[in-house]
């Protein structure tokens, strides 16, 4: 009975967490101009309105551009960060420690408000260039965290292991120290891409003339509602889930490979 | 070796940062203290906008940004509580893919999901009330462009925030020290309020900050689901920034967020060992 309950209760949490994004769907699929639930004739009309927008494609791309230069800067700030982070005990490192994890507990409409002062004081215009770097502001010490929890798990005498039997310290990074960080890699830019990719607060700040999807949509959210704004909302999401399964493959395959590595290492010191 | 190794490594993020996020405060700082409606950073220094903060009806989103912050934090964690304590007792790859799928909705953007809730609260046509219609006859009215609808909002969208923090919280909990208290006499009360929320409490206080500060800045769902229902703080700076353009009221009241959220953020994360809680 009390294990039924629990499945009721966890049912419902997930059921409630769903609902909004399953009525987007819903209500992408007709071409009424009002809102009118049940739809008499359903329709994809929605999406096809969409493909052939022009701006559908814009907005995509705009967000495409963001999201994944802040995935390449913060994975490569981060992995760099998160060995300060978590590798190395060295003094100040508790003080790092809380700084980076700031701009997390900062509010981020505030921040893109700072950042929009920010960079008019320095007669900097923004574009989709300062909405990168707002984004990293908040983004980078996430990805340094993700790859930080998988540090905390590396053993350094590995390293010094390898440099003793004669590899070079780009063979030890290459071969030693950025496998085991792969998994966090990847974790972290996932992390890095789909928030980046997700964002509103940082952007409509910071971004000037240009527009990002979660923009465009809340803008046109915000005013009137039409049939093709839930069919962009369906398609820019399904695309990030597309890059989420992607990567997740990926993660999957990365960790078969290094237990297969791992089996066949195994054999090769019993034999 | 190791002092060098590690200022070296932290040194990029750490010049980023003070760039990117402790350099722009500064310049909020300033801006607050110069005269309002100017845009002069040579200018004289004055605490007018201050001032004006707390005479000229600011009290008011501050308030109810405030007020929706705490109540969101509340929420969630009566919410997220027991989710942690189910998820973390059925650990297995059932519970792996019920936590896995409560992280997907972070993902997808605050934009889709508001919008979405918006659509299912919808008067007449929308998704619930025209469900309801058609299949029961039952016409019912809507909490949408109310403040109630702010409040589900915020707590739809910031419920995993609570709830991650939540589940490593309760993971630092031994199930023997439980049994030992059952066994001893404790009622349940007793349990909950003597051991397991003092042992789940880095968990619990880092989900409660994180929800507080995502909460206090929060305008997306005051502006899709509550109509004019509401004005927030973050809405209030917004306008000195357009409309109004009085780019000193706007600074100081950003100053006055920020102040709260130090307030509020500092004591907390100066008593928790981040190590101890993202180490395993």
């Amino acid at each position: 009975m009390k294990k039924q309950l629990q499945a009721l209760w966890l049912t419902v949490i997930l059921v409630l967490l769903y609902v909004p994004i399953l009525s987007v769907i819903l209500a992408s699929l007709a071409n009424t101009r009002y809102m009118r639930f049940p739809h008499r004739n359903w329709s994809i009309g929605a999406y096809t309105d969409a493909f052939s927008q022009q701006e559908t494609l814009v907005l995509h791309l705009v967000s495409l551009k963001v999201a994944a230069l802040v995935t390449l800067l913060a994975l490569v700030l981060a992995t760099l960060g998160a060995m300060a982070f978590a590798r190395y005990d060295w003094r100040g490192r508790s003080i790092y420690q809380k700084a980076v994890v700031l701009p997390i507990f900062f509010p981020q409409p505030v921040l893109g408000l700072a950042l929009l002062l920010f960079f008019s004081a320095l007669g900097i215009t923004p574009s989709w260039k300062t909405a990168v770097f707002a984004h990293l502001v908040w983004i980078l010490p996430i990805v340094t965290l993700v790859i930080s929890i998988r540090l905390f798990g590396y053993d350094p005498a590995q390293e010094d292991a390898a440099r003793d039997l004669g590899a070079t310290r780009l063979q030890t990074l290459r071969e030693v120290t950025l496998p085991h960080l792969a998994p966090g890699l990847i974790s972290g830019g996932l992390f890095a891409f789909l928030l980046s990719w997700s964002n509103l607060p940082l952007s409509i700040f910071t971004t000037g003339a240009d527009t990002t999807l979660p923009e465009w949509l809340f803008s046109r959210v915000a005013t009137n509602y039409a049939p093709v704004v839930s069919a962009i909302a369906v398609i820019g999401t399904l695309a990030s889930v597309l890059f989420g399964l992607v990567v997740l493959a990926a993660l999957w395959m990365q960790r078969r490979a290094a237990r297969q590595s791992s089996s066949a290492s195994a054999s090769i010191s019993t034999a | 070796m190791k002092q060098r190794a590690g200022y070296l490594f932290m040194a990029p993020v750490a010049l980023f940062l003070l760039v990117g996020f402790a350099t722009p405060i500064f310049i909020v700082g300033w801006y607050s203290l110069i005269e309002p409606r100017t845009f002069e950073l040579t200018s004289d220094l004055t605490l007018a906008n201050y001032r004006a903060a707390f005479t000229e009806g600011y009290g008011g989103p501050f308030y109810w940004s405030i007020l929706g912050a705490f109540a969101t934090v509340a929420t969630c964690a009566l919410l997220a509580w027991p989710t942690a304590k189910m998820l973390h007792a059925r650990a297995g790859r059932g519970a792996a893919i019920v936590t896995g799928l409560i992280a997907v909705p972070i993902f997808v953007s605050e934009s889709v999901r508001l919008f979405g809730l918006s659509l299912f609260l919808m008067p007449g046509g929308g998704i619930l009330a025209g469900s309801l219609k058609a299949l029961f006859g039952v016409s019912i009215g809507t909490v949408l462009n109310t403040k109630i609808a702010v409040w589900l909002g915020l707590v739809y969208v910031h419920f995993p925030f609570m709830l991650f923090p939540l589940l490593l919280g309760v993971a630092l909990i031994p199930q023997d020290r439980i049994d030992a208290a059952r066994d001893l006499g404790a009622s349940r009360w007793q349990v909950l309020r003597e051991i397991e929320l003092p042992l789940a409490l880095p968990g619990l206080a880092i989900g409660a900050l994180l929800t507080f500060v995502l909460c206090i800045g929060a305008n997306a769902e005051a502006a899709i689901l509550g109509g004019q229902a509401v004005t927030v703080v973050t809405r209030a700076i917004e306008q000195r920034f357009s409309y109004a353009q009085d780019w000193p009221m706007g600074a100081a009241l950003t100053m006055l967020v920020t102040l709260v959220t130090a307030l509020v953020v500092f004591p907390v994360l100066s008593r928790i060992d981040l190590n101890r809680l993202i180490r395993r």
